[in-house]
């Protein structure tokens, strides 16, 4: 490996910056996804039903401008309504316009079927105000739809179509808005509006976010290797394998999405743990009174370290990996994304970092280390530890079972979450937006009903009609739109309240289609675009959400199916609400394959490591016990799981489990010197436990920059992952010493005249260096605490 | 302007007419129609009734349309045994569902028009007219921002209209594809126009068959009791 690495290291070196560099320049043409839709398989039932509807009807998506004050019907806000909804109108992105301009009030009065705006002209005296509110109170297709009950609020809701980009439109309905001088607040809402939003702070994550994470870990490696002729080698190996991930983006042609910033983080925060051990071996072996030529250097860097460097990573690895099972697309992306990054930070540590060495290598040059803080925070914390795991190892245990279960209720409360609204913090625009309309207007999350077959049919009418007077009474609906509502609205047109007919479905399909055309004539056929195709062939309820939750959307898509039984015709649901919900359940599905794939793995891997089913099994443990903390904390504290927060399982996976395998491999190590289990444990808390400490706090450090997201959800993410690596952490170090000495598994005393044995082999260069440095290694951070040979020790 | 509109004035006119709506991906909507119309003291009169398809056969439908106040329309729907009068002031909608609008069917008052020549009228044989609204509201009751009217030079018939929208941008034209002249006065009848709409892809053509500008047409033709029958 030495002569390898020293014959083409030129080579390893121009390889590893022309990947770097050929990826790196592509970087900025990744484009950006913000449409959560794009996060399903287009396979998925849901997402092909809708699909099918708005082929047929129209992209659902709609625009909605909100106009608030203490009364809206006031001559300046109405003006200023006007002269949007006049705007708006005229834009050629936007299809159909609902405003309280457009709202038609159809009415019998007087033999006479009036077909009229709601509003022709502002009115000026109270009188026609009190007019014009009771107009609007009286009218089906105007009261909470363009202006709400309470008179407080208007809205204008245009759909969007696709003759020219959506940002286009945006911008010119934001002109519009911006240009108006009134009384009334203008906000704006709905899908597009959020997708614009979810771009822009995108963008301004991965601005922020990626320079600071690279700014903490900076930090970090400078206060735990001291100098910067040290920190380079590391952060070489972060900057590289980050530039190598991002330009896999655009090379693979997928879009960086809202998730998608995590991989990035995750790389910057584990990318470096690597090169760390050996920059810090570098430093240990600098420091030997005998003069190392560069040969022996790389030889006895390699020679120790390689192993338990490549179990880490490959643990690390199978973790990511696990995203693999995930069914949302970017999880899986980022799944690709951060393992062949790890893998990459893997591969450059054992190869890249050496040659780097190579030439950085001046012999009896001495590198100047972090300073030993032996009485440090650190330190102090762990012999405190220490004393009462040796001493109480019984009470730990049943402590820490205890805690972990009491958290562990917290599951039974957990919820799911994939409303895209709460991405946002409460006082972000799209929220309050969203809280109107949600409130006042009857939400902007749709569900869609399709309806084929002969609508005409007065049979199938009447029972449209039945559907659409029960969702309107169901729980979460903030209004429907059916085209049973506009026949029975020119029912009444046509007929006096005195008459069978006031009020009901035609009972003949010539009255229906008759009235059709009647409706044609006297009013926009565009209004029938959204309700029935222009055969009479197909029809659709559009069903406005006021509480789009995963429950109350699955109840209603339920009864939905009960009603369509009994139609004479086939009834399809889809919808924006029906696809989250399938998402939801994808997101659990993804969980929970996610989870087992990655637990089976590391499984595997520490069984391998250990060379024992068992002690695969127990190095397990301190996973298993995060997972059910992580997840009982998530439903303790109400934090949903959610798009991103679903890839937190098998980040913990892949990071966390390295503790435990430094503690126990060291451990292990500690025995075999024929030491009793209580000083093993108290060297290991002396020596690696530190290490272990400063390299989880490096990794928290790094996920830290999700604080500063502008996405409520990526924020959430940061707090748990530095949650679920806290645990990770504290398991290792509290929980797996006191198991040891409790139980004494058999799995950590076997076989140790043969991996004695091992070990004089692999460490055959490494130790007649290294044994003159002593024990000073083991306090550096993320020191090659895995090899006896770190602090000098002899088997 | 003025002469070419009086040109399409007829008096009396009875026809039947084809209306044909073709959506973008090609599917059609039929219907057959008869039409009786008369022009009188500035107000033109049309009886539209329903012959095809069977189930809107007998919907009929009177419209009178004044030159200074608001249309009046009446529909009779045979299945309802209803007639209602229909009140309704924009012009700019649809003619049955059509990509004609109801503006399109009448003849505009040219008052509501400020009405220039375009620098290239005149070549080619041709007058290019554009008539703009002459306000911010007539522009919404039309519903495009400007036309422009293509008359042969000759005859001052009416060839080609342009329709633009508040972009400025074209989004709708109507050619007018077969004319006959009035039997026994000056002037024409357009018997066939198309007309494409450009943003959504939607056209409709209008046919007139059985064309008879020469039968008087009673006044009683024209009232809510004829619709009836």
């Amino acid at each position: 490996m030495t002569d390898f690495i020293i014959k083409y290291r030129w080579a390893i070196i121009t390889i590893s910056f022309a990947l770097a560099a050929g990826l790196g320049i592509l970087i900025p043409s990744t484009g950006t996804d913000p449409d959560i839709r794009n996060y399903i398989p287009r396979t998925m039932p849901s997402r092909v039903t809708n699909d099918s509807i708005e082929n047929e009807f129209g992209v659902q998506d709609m625009i909605i401008v909100l106009f608030t004050d203490s009364t809206i019907l006031a001559p300046a806000d109405l003006r200023q309504v006007k002269e949007v909804d006049r705007a708006m109108s005229r834009m050629e992105g936007i299809g159909t316009i609902n405003s309280i301009y457009t709202a038609r009030k159809i009415e019998g009065r007087d033999g006479m079927m009036v077909v009229d705006p709601l509003i022709d002209r502002i009115p000026e005296a109270p009188e026609d105000f009190l007019t014009l509110k009771n107009d609007i109170l009286d009218n089906q297709f105007a009261r909470d739809i363009v202006v709400s009950s309470d008179m407080t609020a208007a809205a204008i809701t245009g759909t969007i179509t696709s003759t020219e980009p959506e940002y286009e439109t945006l911008n010119k309905v934001d002109s519009v808005i911006a240009a108006q001088q009134g009384d009334a607040l203008i906000l704006t809402g709905g899908l597009p509006y959020i997708r614009q939003f979810i771009i822009k702070d995108v963008n301004n994550d991965a601005m922020i976010l990626i320079p600071i994470a690279l700014i903490i870990m900076l930090v970090v490696l400078k206060l735990s290797l001291g100098n910067w002729r040290s920190v380079f080698i590391p952060f070489t190996v972060v900057i590289l394998s980050t530039a190598v991930t991002m330009g896999m983006i655009p090379l693979l042609g997928w879009k960086f999405s809202i998730i998608m910033c995590l991989a990035p983080i995750i790389l910057i925060s584990v990318a470096n743990n690597y090169g760390i051990y050996l920059v810090v071996r570098q430093q240990e072996i600098s420091q030997s009174d005998l003069p190392v030529t560069a040969k022996e250097m790389i030889r006895s860097i390699t020679g120790s370290l390689n192993m338990p460097i490549l179990f880490s990573g490959l643990t690390t690895i199978a973790g990511l990996l696990g995203l693999l099972t995930h069914s949302i697309i970017p999880a899986r992306q980022v799944g690709i994304l951060a393992a062949a990054g790890v893998s990459l930070a893997l591969a450059m540590s054992l190869l890249f970092i050496p040659a780097l060495i190579y030439f950085q290598h001046t012999p009896g040059r001495k590198l100047r280390p972090v300073r030993t803080a032996k009485n440090d925070l650190i330190s102090r914390s762990l012999e405190g530890i220490s004393s009462i795991v040796i001493r109480r190892p019984g009470r730990v245990l049943l402590v820490s079972l205890v805690v972990t279960l009491l958290l562990g209720t917290g599951i039974a409360f957990l919820r799911i979450d994939t409303n895209q609204e709460n991405f946002f913090p409460r006082k972000h625009p799209v929220r309050k937006a969203s809280e109107i309309i949600n409130s006042k207007f009857g939400g902007s999350q749709t569900i869609s009903v399709m309806i084929s077959g002969d609508i005409k049919n007065p049979v199938l009418m009447e029972k449209i009609d039945d559907l659409t007077q029960h969702l309107k009474v169901s729980e979460g609906v903030g209004s429907v739109f059916s085209i049973s509502d506009v026949v029975r609205e020119m029912s009444k047109a046509l007929y006096e309240p005195t008459e069978p007919e006031y009020d009901r479905i035609p009972s003949s399909a010539e009255a229906i289609a008759q009235m059709f055309e009647l409706y044609n004539m006297s009013g926009n056929p565009d209004d029938f675009k959204q309700l029935m195709n222009f055969e009479n062939t197909k029809a659709h309820i559009l069903v406005r959400l006021s509480r789009p939750e995963n429950d109350i959307v699955r109840d209603l898509r339920d009864d939905i199916k009960v009603f369509a039984a009994a139609f004479p015709a086939t009834v399809t649901v889809g919808g924006y609400a029906i696809i989250m919900t399938e998402f939801a359940q994808k997101i659990i599905n993804g969980q929970v394959s996610s989870l087992i794939f990655a637990l089976f793995v590391v499984m595997i891997l520490l069984a391998i490591i250990f060379r024992s089913f068992k002690g695969g099994l127990i190095g397990s443990i301190p996973l298993g016990a995060s997972i059910i903390i992580q997840f009982g904390v998530m439903g303790i504290t109400g934090v949903a799981i959610d798009a991103a927060t679903a890839l937190l399982s098998s980040i913990m996976i892949g990071v966390g489990v390295d503790f435990t395998i430094q503690f126990l491999w060291r451990y292990k190590l500690e025995l075999m010197k024929g030491g009793t289990h209580q000083e093993a444990i108290s060297t290991t808390y002396r020596t690696t436990a530190r290490s272990i400490v400063i390299n989880g706090l490096s990794v928290m450090a790094g996920f830290s920059a999700t604080f500063l997201s502008g996405f409520l959800s990526i924020r959430f993410f940061g707090y748990l992952t530095l949650l679920a690596i806290g645990s990770c952490l504290l398991y290792a170090i509290i929980v797996m010493p006191a198991f040891m000495l409790y139980f004494k598994p058999a799995f950590i005393e076997a076989k140790l005249k043969q991996l004695n044995k091992n070990n004089e082999k692999d460490e055959k260069d490494v130790i007649p260096i290294v044994s003159s440095i002593g024990s000073v290694t083991a306090v550096h951070a993320g020191s090659a605490v895995r090899s006896r040979a770190t602090d000098g020790t002899q088997p | 302007m003025e002469r070419s509109r009086d040109l399409t004035m007829s008096g009396n006119l009875q026809s039947t007419l084809m209306l044909t709506i073709t959506e973008k991906n090609g599917s059609t909507r039929t219907r057959k129609l008869t039409m009786q119309a008369k022009t009188a003291g500035g107000t033109e009169k049309r009886m539209i009734k329903f012959l095809d398809p069977a189930e809107v056969r007998g919907t009929a439908l009177l419209i009178l349309d004044y030159e200074e106040t608001q249309d009046d329309m009446w529909i009779y729907l045979p299945a309802l045994k209803k007639t209602r009068r229909i009140v309704s002031t924009e012009k700019g909608k649809s003619f049955m569902s059509s990509e004609f609008s109801n503006a399109d069917m009448t003849s505009a008052a040219l008052s509501d028009f400020k009405i220039t020549h375009m620098p290239e009228s005149g070549k080619n044989d041709t007058w290019l007219i554009e008539s703009v609204p002459v306000s911010e509201d007539k522009a919404d009751e039309y519903g495009y921002s400007r036309k422009i009217t293509w008359l042969d030079k000759k005859d001052l018939k009416v060839k080609k209209i342009e329709f633009f929208n508040f972009d400025g941008e074209l989004f709708k034209t109507i050619d007018i594809i077969s004319t006959v002249p009035i039997t026994g006065k000056e002037g024409y009848i357009m018997t066939e126009m198309y007309v494409m709409n450009h943003n959504n892809g939607r056209s409709s053509r209008i046919k007139f068959d059985e064309i008879n500008t020469t039968s008087v047409i009673p006044d009683n033709t024209f009232t809510v009791e004829a619709l009836e029958h």
